[in-house]
């Protein structure tokens, strides 16, 4: 599986052909998508903000400390980019072919990778969700949206797939984002931790109500998700939403239970993704209750488990104890 | 430019983020997670790296966790001959070892291998059968396993120095300690008349065969 999402990193960055080079990219889909996703934002809500509070916020690992020093570059190297990039984008439609030449030098301050322009489509195509739909014609409204042509949406191999994919990658990073800050807050001694449950059920509900906007939809959504050729990469998303939210709950398991943790929190998720589908109650109350009752059912388990684990124990202890007793008593233990 | 970023971010033990370096110097760290304010294994810087150092994470976890396991079936067949002592001890340092790379891992959020489990059963199995050839048959057992395992250190650090010897100087000086731990453990075992042990050539390389194929796996799965 390992190999598997290897190849699959190494085919994603060949097809984004202009990908960024002279800043090292650990995770280059998912810190550009949040920059794009971030400048895109920015330049539809028409504020200027020097500052991107949410992205710069502390952090705590190893793990955390790159993610944020990485964001935080870029940031501050997406800071002068905003002015050019504001300019006409008619511009970008008749040279979309230049980010080509971009990537031998150093990253000049004009230039936007054809991923960053992707992700900024896509992230405009948002909008035309509940009219179109997670299609083709979606995509080509947020390109003209953002003033290019509708043939840009040529630059999507994939169609509507890379639309749901890159919401579902958007999706993510907002959550970790958001658990990142609750995880400082907590470090700082603002906030007090909470159970594993509690938070698991938090963490869940959170990201799930970022559906909500797109509820109507998002069957179609998740049908494209199910297509095989889209399945690898739906499967990346799921499992690292999984790790990321267990992560932030606090396991740091190295044995099995990495595994059994996981799949027991990706079974939660989707049945849960599913009952919100259906879910007509005011605020999805019925879904968060189910939520609640699958939380708990898992947690049972877990509890029955280390009981049972612990019977288990004591009777192999009483057994063994019940053997020397018999070697005793019939002579056999004279082994000296 | 990326690795003064990242000591520069290091500076707190902690806390990240200009507006509070002030403010966390006089903050307390919760015990449960990492306190200190460096990581042996560095943050990969690409995707490729990443690969690399959970592979070498990850299957390195697995042979301390293999290791562990034989010594402990050695134990509960010799445990209370006159060899009981040293299995003890050497699969006390084992121990340290496994929980040194549980840190890292955890630290580091890498997956540990699925075969975890059939290393736990095969790795009792072996230790167990070969205490049952007698004192020689578990020596030859530890003898041919840590041979395995320095050979499988010795080509981590290789490949590592090839790589970069500066950027992975902790990960490296903690992989060159294990591996002098278990040449250690390879010369007890010939001390303790490994050789004489009936089948010493088969034994020995059937195991090491056996090893081979567990790093192998490991590293994937």
């Amino acid at each position: 599986m390992a190999a598997l999402l290897r190849a699959l990193r190494v085919g994603r960055a060949l097809r984004g052909l202009g990908s960024v080079v002279s800043t090292p990219a650990a995770q280059p889909p998912c810190s550009n998508l949040t920059r794009g996703f971030h400048r895109a934002a920015l330049r539809l809500q028409d504020e200027s903000k020097a500052d991107k509070p949410p992205s710069s916020s502390p952090s705590s690992t190893p793990y955390h400390e790159h993610y944020r020093a990485h964001s935080a570059e870029q940031e501050a190297a997406g800071a002068p980019q905003e002015h050019s990039v504001s300019e006409p984008a008619a511009e970008e439609a008749s040279r979309p072919n230049t980010s080509y030449q971009d990537q031998s030098g150093e990253q000049g301050e004009e230039y936007e990778t054809e991923e960053q322009l992707q992700a900024r489509i896509l992230t405009a195509a948002l909008e035309f969700i509940p009219l179109h739909g997670w299609t083709v014609e979606a995509i080509a409204a947020g390109a003209e949206m953002l003033g290019l042509s509708s043939a840009s949406t040529g630059m999507f191999y994939n169609g509507a797939g890379d639309l749901v994919l890159h919401f579902v990658s958007q999706c993510n990073s907002q959550l970790t984002d958001i658990l990142a800050e609750q995880h400082n807050q907590i470090q700082l001694g603002q906030a007090e931790p909470k159970k594993p449950a509690e938070f698991l059920r938090d963490a869940v509900e959170t990201r799930l109500r970022m559906y909500i906007p797109y509820i109507e939809t998002w069957p179609q959504a998740m049908s494209i998700l199910l297509l095989p050729h889209n399945i690898p990469d739906s499967l990346k998303h799921l499992s690292t939403l999984v790790d990321d939210m267990w992560y932030y709950a606090g396991d740091r398991s190295t044995d099995m239970n990495w595994y059994t943790k996981r799949a027991a929190l990706t079974g939660i998720y989707n049945t849960t993704e599913l009952v919100m589908l259906q879910d007509s109650s005011s605020d999805f109350q019925d879904t968060w209750d189910f939520l609640d009752n699958r939380i708990q059912d898992v947690v049972n388990m877990a509890t029955t488990a280390k009981q049972v684990q612990a019977t288990g124990e004591t009777v192999v202890q009483g057994l063994m104890g019940a053997a020397v007793t018999l070697k005793n008593l019939t002579g056999l233990n004279q082994r000296r | 430019m990326h690795r003064a970023a990242h000591t520069a971010v290091y500076s707190c033990s902690k806390i990240v983020g200009p507006a509070m370096i002030r403010q966390c110097l006089k903050c307390r760290v919760p015990q449960q997670l990492s306190s200190r304010a460096y990581s042996v294994v560095p943050t990969p810087r690409d995707s490729e790296e990443k690969e690399m150092l959970h592979r070498i994470l990850r299957v390195d976890h697995a042979g301390e966790y293999g290791a562990n396991r034989i010594y402990a079936g050695q134990m509960a067949v010799l445990g209370r001959s006159s060899l009981g002592p040293l299995i003890q001890e050497m699969w006390d340092q084992e121990k340290v070892h496994l929980a040194k790379f549980n840190e890292l891992l955890a630290e580091s959020r890498v997956r540990p291998t699925a075969l975890l489990p059939f290393w736990n059963i095969a790795g009792f199995v072996l230790g167990a059968s070969s205490a049952l050839l007698g004192k020689e048959g578990a020596m030859a057992c530890t003898v041919a396993v840590e041979e395995s395992i320095s050979e499988h250190y010795n080509s981590q650090i290789r490949a590592l120095m090839e790589e970069d010897p500066d950027r992975y100087t902790e990960l490296l000086q903690v992989i060159k300690e294990f591996r002098d731990d278990e040449i250690e453990h390879h010369d007890t075992g010939l001390e303790h008349d490994a050789e004489s042990v009936p089948g010493y050539w088969i034994l020995k390389n059937a195991i090491q065969l056996g090893c081979k194929a567990a790093i192998y796996a490991s590293q994937r799965i």
